[in-house]
């Protein structure tokens, strides 16, 4: 059985060169970084995504302060942002703010200008206020950030509208057309065209969900189940004295 | 005092050529020359000088008491004998009680000094100096020619056990091989947290200490060095493979080729398994909650865990991994985690309180009980009223207040900082270039803990509308967005955002959806997969879903579970039956009346007995008493 963790844990992309890098004790070797920043950039061109892997990028940063490097941060962090509600992105951070102040004067490091914006997305997608995300995307004070990274990102604002159909299609049966627009950052055909893609239908002023286990309710009256290893004592027991 | 304790230091330098014949190259054969640098920077003692250490020496020798002179030498045989009843009584009792009695403020003796009681014997005085320095670290203030010293010798043992030619004949009792381990790691924590450069921390330390900081410090108890120890003894142990064949239940035949000539000695293979709970611990320590939960991968989480009885193991295992699934926001499963482990502290209990572990194992539970309210407060559940009634007894103020949303985060924050792990730098601030160390001390980084805490107050803040939104919509079948919104005085979309919140809180990744379920022991379905997988569950009993603008709500219910109480009663009631089977058969007409008192004492025990539901222990104490009472009369 396939569990909710199994692509995130192995992405079927991965290869097996990365998978032992991942796996093993290689993950530290300082010198496999190139190989791993080699995929970080291969899954920004092609939309796939690899948390275990990025990890591993930050890991070797953390105990090698002198591979640092920012752009790559900042793109596994991008990345990171796409699998809200999942805590990558923290678990990222959890890994890189461990770093020295940087001694080159001559090449400064934008990471401590750029983190705390990329930290206030992250917390709009967290908190499911994709309207203020969008607006703070959109906004100039993250123009760096739009033309140095996300256009390099392919498919970066539709990984995030993932994220919201995730949470839309969790919460709604039905949504109005207009509040969709807001969370998605879309109008008219190109709506449309992305709740057909979720497989939603559309009606006059609404787009129909289809049913599925998180956004059905149900009054259930949970009944205890009782497992055979609950009764092991009890059985072996009876065994035993006859 | 200090000026004597250097030069006893640098007297040692002939006694370093010994040891050095063992190969210590390793990875820790690097810092070992760093420390060689911090020799020369003691003074060199002329002739004279140790013409009069020699004196000092004898001096020091003169003062030991005979009776730990005597214990010495005892303790030396049995490690020489490898008598495991010997080494354990030694060291569970025999050095605890002399610590008491004559070294609850001072050091032991140094190893130089108790030399000659052991012939000198290099392998019992490295692990003689492991006993020193975790009394100095853990009775009184380590310097820091104590932190570099202890990490030698630390090295010293490893190499011995990793590098010698094949695997040592030594043994030692499975407490004191996690000890080495524990103490291991928590001596790298403590070094980290000692060279933190924060402004307090740099003005406490000499002059001398900044200048061995800057020559020795980047080497020693650097954190490639820790994780290459525990590495180098997980893959010399063979413990993955043997932990794997284990499980797959191979033939003991089958299981001694996998693990080879070393994973065959009970000390690699527990240094090997230890080695993957102190990593778990290192990776916590570092912040890498992902990897922390992956070096576990083989090993599995269950009470009767057949691989050690070591307690504190079993403990400190449960709290990281809990710790990490709170990290990962998977609280269900951190309350699983603390839940089985603090039932297991309340039962040992009864039998531990002689162990001198049973302070820090009850410091860590009450650790684990905080841990255990965060999650309670960010997932309310109902696996165990039990422990859920002793938080509230301990946390009672805090658990009221983390159900307030805004107002409640400095509750969090201050049980966070009380109960969780004491996270370190990777790094070392930067001693050796002052330019860049003075530039840190102007604007000095965030202290790891406080890191994590932002990280966690984030989501804690994402989740403070989830309480409130819950208790109105329980009120409801079906409620308007706009009159909701009215309710709580919110502007109506920022409202409907945060019903996706509160659908987010109410499910999460677990392990109890893989087919282990229950609050019962890890079953078989759950077990064999890492510790990181998982699948979706509810975590909430309370389901909403939004209908353009129309909230409808159901609540489900939870069934009175009764299964419990009868297994545990079914089982008790069989003991107890078991009892009167195994009492001889009466046979005067004496014996027969006591019989018959003594089984109306039983009875009349047992509905006292089921009130209290703990347990056998109460039920069985007092037949016995009644049966000695027969036999007496007898």
């Amino acid at each position: 059985m396939a569990t909710a963790t199994s692509t995130w844990l192995t992405p079927p992309t991965r290869t097996e060169l990365i998978e032992n890098l991942v796996s093993g004790v290689d993950r530290y070797n300082p010198s496999n970084v190139g190989i791993l920043e080699d995929y970080l950039y291969h899954q920004i061109r092609s939309q796939e995504y690899d948390c275990l892997a990025n990890l591993a990028i930050l890991k070797l940063y953390q105990f090698n302060p002198d591979l640092y490097n920012p752009d790559v941060v900042v793109n596994i962090l991008l990345k990171a942002l796409t699998a809200a509600p999942f805590p990558d992105f923290n678990l990222c951070i959890s890994l890189i703010d461990d770093r020295p102040v940087n001694a080159n004067p001559d090449e400064p490091d934008p990471l401590p200008q750029l983190l705390p914006l990329l930290t206030n997305l992250h917390n709009l997608i967290h908190q499911c206020r994709f309207p203020a995300f969008w607006t703070l995307y959109r906004s100039d004070s993250l123009e760096s950030i739009r033309e140095n990274y996300t256009v390099e990102c392919i498919g970066f604002e539709d990984s995030i509208r993932e994220v919201v159909a995730r949470a839309v299609r969790a919460t709604f049966t039905r949504i109005g057309k207009e509040r969709l627009g807001s969370y998605v950052d879309l109008q008219g055909e190109e709506l449309e065209q992305f709740a057909a893609r979720q497989g939603w239908t559309s009606d006059s002023s609404n787009f129909v969900i289809p049913s599925n286990p998180d956004n059905q309710i149900e009054a259930i009256v949970v009944q205890e189940s009782i497992k055979l290893p609950q009764l092991s004592k009890v059985i072996a027991h009876s065994t035993k004295t006859q | 005092m200090s000026q004597q304790r250097m030069a006893l230091w640098a007297a040692e330098a002939d006694l370093d050529e010994d040891i050095h014949d063992v190969d210590i190259s390793l990875a820790m054969g690097s810092s070992y020359q760093g420390a060689a640098i911090y020799e020369e920077a003691a003074h060199q003692p002329s002739l004279d000088e140790s013409a009069l250490l020699a004196m000092a020496q004898q001096a020091a020798f003169a003062q030991i008491p005979d009776v730990v002179k005597r214990f010495i030498v005892h303790f030396h045989q049995a490690v020489l004998d490898n008598n495991l009843a010997e080494i354990t009584a030694a060291y569970e009792s025999g050095w605890n009680r002399l610590t008491e009695k004559y070294y609850a403020k001072t050091e032991w003796p140094e190893a130089e000094i108790i030399a000659p009681l052991v012939n000198d014997d290099q392998i019992f005085l490295i692990l003689y100096r492991e006993l020193y320095y975790r009394h100095v670290y853990s009775r009184l203030q380590p310097n820091i020619d104590d932190r570099f010293h202890s990490y030698e010798n630390s090295c010293e043992l490893f190499n011995y056990l990793l590098n010698s030619d094949g695997p040592v004949a030594l043994e030692l009792p499975e407490q004191w091989l996690w000890d080495i381990i524990d103490e291991f790691i928590y001596q790298f924590q403590s070094f980290c947290a000692y060279r933190a450069a924060t402004p307090t921390k740099l003005k406490a330390k000499s002059d001398d200490e900044l200048v061995m900081l800057s020559e020795g410090g980047t080497q020693a108890w650097s954190s490639y060095s820790v994780l290459n120890v525990l590495y180098s003894l997980i893959q010399k142990s063979r413990v993955n493979e043997w932990l794997k064949a284990k499980r797959e239940g191979r033939s003991d035949e089958e299981i001694g080729e996998i693990v080879g000539d070393y994973g065959a000695r009970p000390l690699y293979r527990m240094l090997g398994y230890f080695s993957i709970i102190g990593l778990l611990r290192v990776h916590v320590l570092l912040g890498d909650f992902t990897l922390g939960l992956k070096v576990m991968e083989n090993v599995e989480l269950t009470q009767k865990s057949t691989v050690t009885r070591v307690t504190a193991c079993h403990v400190a295992t449960y709290y990281h991994v809990g710790f990490c699934y709170i990290m990962l926001r998977r609280y269900p499963d951190a309350i699983r985690t603390f839940v089985q482990i603090l039932n297991f502290v309340l039962r040992m209990r009864q039998y531990h309180t002689r162990s001198y572990q049973y302070d820090q194992i009850n410091k860590t539970a009450d650790r684990m009980y905080a841990l255990f309210a965060i999650c309670h407060a960010l997932s309310p559940s109902r696996l165990d009223d039990n422990i859920l009634n002793i938080v509230r007894e301990k946390y009672g103020e805090q658990v009221t207040k983390m159900s307030k949303g805004e107002e409640g985060i400095p509750a969090f924050e201050e049980l966070f900082l009380y109960a969780c792990p004491k996270f370190i730098s990777a790094n070392p601030p930067p001693y050796d270039d002052p330019d860049a160390l003075a530039a840190l001390i102007e604007d000095p980084p965030t202290e790891p803990a406080q890191r994590h805490l932002t990280l966690f107050l984030s989501d804690v803040r994402a989740h403070v509308p989830v309480p409130t939104l819950r208790s109105f919509l329980k009120l409801y079948t079906s409620l308007d967005a706009a009159k909701l919104a009215n309710f709580l005085d919110a502007d109506e979309e920022e409202m409907v955002q945060q019903m996706m919140v509160l659908k987010q809180a109410s499910r999460s990744v677990a392990r109890a959806a893989l087919g282990g379920g229950g609050a019962s022991e890890g079953t078989e379905g759950s077990s064999s997969l890492s510790l990181l997988e998982g699948g979706y569950i509810n975590t909430s009993d309370l389901s909403f879903a939004i209908d353009d603008n129309m909230v409808h709500i159901a609540e489900s219910t939870v069934g009175r579970r009764y299964a419990g109480w009868f297994i545990r009663n079914t089982e008790h009631a069989q003991r107890v039956l078991d009892g009167l089977r195994a009492s001889p058969l009466p046979g005067t007409p004496q014996q027969l009346q006591a019989a018959a008192a003594a089984a109306a004492a039983v009875k009349g025990g047992k509905p006292q007995d089921a009130q209290a539901q703990d347990g056998a222990a109460p039920a069985t104490g007092g037949k016995k008493v009644a049966w000695g009472g027969a036999k007496v009369a007898a």
